[in-house]
């Protein structure tokens, strides 16, 4: 004996490393991710059937005769084609082994050359049981083993004379078996791993997509957003106006708003809503649109609130509520008349007596309770006169310590630049929250504006 | 922020500690929502160890009592410093919500209804 069966099994075992580096270079082609995506061409099949017909082939060479008989890793080719690439790819490739097989003749050449035919159609026929899913590693290992087996016994009926059939089958039985089961445990191996990296690649694809486009949808929503913020301060004669809004996140729950009343008067809005993000904004949306409809050409101040609260009470679930401050200034009369919907009130610099005083006025938040009472207030305002409106972010702005920018420094602040125009004033204030919170990011949405008397 | 709870009789009490930002009032808003689905409907929050509340940690408090007296119950609150205080003074809520110097007046006043 040539051969004894730990050698021969050394031999094939060499040569299963060729298959499985071939293995590694065809799962790394865009043919197989076609074939994986079953986006079959008549390119990418021959292309497999070439190559895995090729493997066979490369099997019966690699293999090692004994009596006669040809013990190799030729059905691998043909049984991986057909359970990856379905019973066209199978066949095709098991054709080329088996008829290339036949050719070289021996006395087993029937039942070797039909044996890799069978390994194909039958890899095909897995295929379509699994509905064009691979079978995995174990499968697969356990179809090579049951093929090989069928291939003997294949070798026991058809080839002649028994006798010498027989021989054979007790020499490469095992090594076969084994070799063969080797070689499709590497090869499931390496097609399973390429399988889950594609599916990895692609639910990574997908998630990437998605936060691309929520990002855009955010970025959307921020410009619809402040689109709903006035888009440029009115001329107000013998009074200065500006505003600015400042979201945390993309959109925010504060906004201001400027509403034509009628010649002479204009509606000045601050307000916050609970919370921030998303939900504050869809709110924020509908309470500035709510009081924009309710206040405009209506010269009532608490009433035209205590009727946008109905509305908004109405559309507020899960506690949402927004405060807010609503002032009307006449321009010839030059005073601010205003009520406060449970808003941090503004603080008012008088130039004559150089002292601060907060604009509070009793009232609730809107959203809060169906029916409320809101006391109205009325201010005149004299040359040099200076109002700062804001909203909790600017007071609860905090430092590293967790201290807050607080009341006191903002009244401080407006006290010591109470002579600025109205645009820098708000700058002097963002500036003075800078360098109070130094590098802590802005947790809250900033809302700013200042009306100031000439 | 820490939350604790604890029951007297049918009024359950709950004892924070911390800032009420917008990230514990989520968590404080699923403590009283599950004391609400388990049947509890007489609530007493004590802010005795809170010094901020933000306007997140007003919208639970709101969204909660809201909630309560649907159900025939009621949120009162204990022991709030100044500028908690302050903050609800502002909004109004001083006007929604029953408020009281001490945790015992509360409970009891929740005992009594």
């Amino acid at each position: 004996m040539a051969y004894p069966i730990i050698e021969l099994l050394l031999v094939l075992v060499e040569k299963i490393c060729v298959i499985v580096v071939i293995a590694y270079l065809i799962t790394r082609t865009k043919y197989f991710r076609e074939i994986l995506d079953k986006r079959f061409t008549l390119k990418n099949r021959a292309i497999f059937i070439l190559i895995f017909g090729a493997v066979s082939i490369f099997g019966t060479y690699s293999g090692i005769e004994i009596f006669g008989a040809i013990a190799s890793v030729r059905d691998l080719g043909p049984m991986i084609a057909g359970l990856i690439g379905g019973p066209v790819i199978g066949l095709g490739a098991g054709l080329i082994g088996g008829i290339h097989r036949y050719f070289l003749g021996g006395f087993t050449c029937v039942p070797c050359s039909l044996a890799t035919v069978l390994a194909g159609l039958f890899g095909g026929i897995i295929y379509i049981l699994r509905r064009g899913k691979f079978i995995g590693v174990s499968g697969a290992v356990l179809f090579a083993a049951l093929m090989e087996t069928f291939h003997m016994i294949l070798t026991l009926i058809l080839a002649h004379p028994y006798s010498e059939a027989v021989k054979v089958v007790v020499e490469v039985s095992i090594p076969m078996i084994f070799a063969n089961s080797l070689g499709m445990f590497f090869f499931a191996y390496i097609i399973s791993n390429r399988i889950r990296e594609l599916e990895t690649a692609e639910e990574r694809d997908k998630y990437f997509t998605e936060l691309e486009r929520k990002r855009y949808e955010l970025k959307m929503a921020h410009d619809i957003q402040q689109s709903f913020l006035p888009d440029a301060i009115p001329d107000l004669p013998g009074f200065e106006l500006a505003a600015q809004n400042i979201p945390a996140k993309e959109v925010g729950g504060d906004f201001y708003d400027f509403i034509p009343i009628s010649e002479g008067k204009i509606g000045l809005t601050i307000a916050d809503v609970s919370g921030k993000g998303v939900p504050a904004a869809l709110f924020m949306a509908l309470s500035r649109t709510i009081v924009r409809a309710k206040a405009t050409r209506s010269s009532g101040v608490s009433e035209v609130i205590r009727d946008a609260n109905s509305l908004i009470t109405a559309d507020a679930k899960s506690g949402m509520f927004v405060t807010l401050f609503y002032a009307v200034l006449d321009l010839s009369e030059r005073t601010l008349t205003y009520v406060s919907a449970g808003h941090n009130p503004p603080v008012i610099f008088k130039a004559k007596t150089r002292t601060l005083m907060r604009l509070d006025a009793k009232g609730i938040a809107l959203g809060a309770i169906a029916d409320i009472e809101l006391e109205e207030r009325k201010i005149i305002l004299d040359g040099g006169d200076t109002v700062v409106f804001y909203t909790d972010g600017v007071t609860e702005a905090i430092n590293k310590s967790m201290d807050q920018f607080g009341e006191e420094r903002l009244i401080m602040t407006i006290k010591e630049n109470h002579e600025l125009s109205a645009d820098d004033m708000i700058e002097k204030i963002k500036g003075e929250m800078l360098a109070f919170c130094g590098d802590e990011p802005q947790f809250d949405d900033i809302t700013l504006m200042v009306l100031k008397a000439e | 922020m820490k939350l604790e709870e604890r029951k007297e009789g049918n009024v359950a009490i709950l004892t924070l500690n911390g800032r009420l930002d917008a990230y514990s009032s989520n968590e404080l808003e699923r403590s009283i929502s599950t004391l609400i689905d388990n049947g509890s409907v007489r609530i007493v929050v004590n802010f005795g160890g809170v010094d901020y509340i933000s306007s997140s940690g007003l919208r639970v408090m709101l969204a909660s009592l809201k909630r309560l007296k649907k159900a025939e119950g009621d949120l009162k609150l204990a022991c709030l410093k100044p500028y908690v205080k302050e903050v609800f003074d502002i909004a109004g809520f001083t006007q929604l919500f029953n408020i009281y110097e001490q945790e015992e007046e509360a409970v009891n006043s929740s005992r009594d209804e």
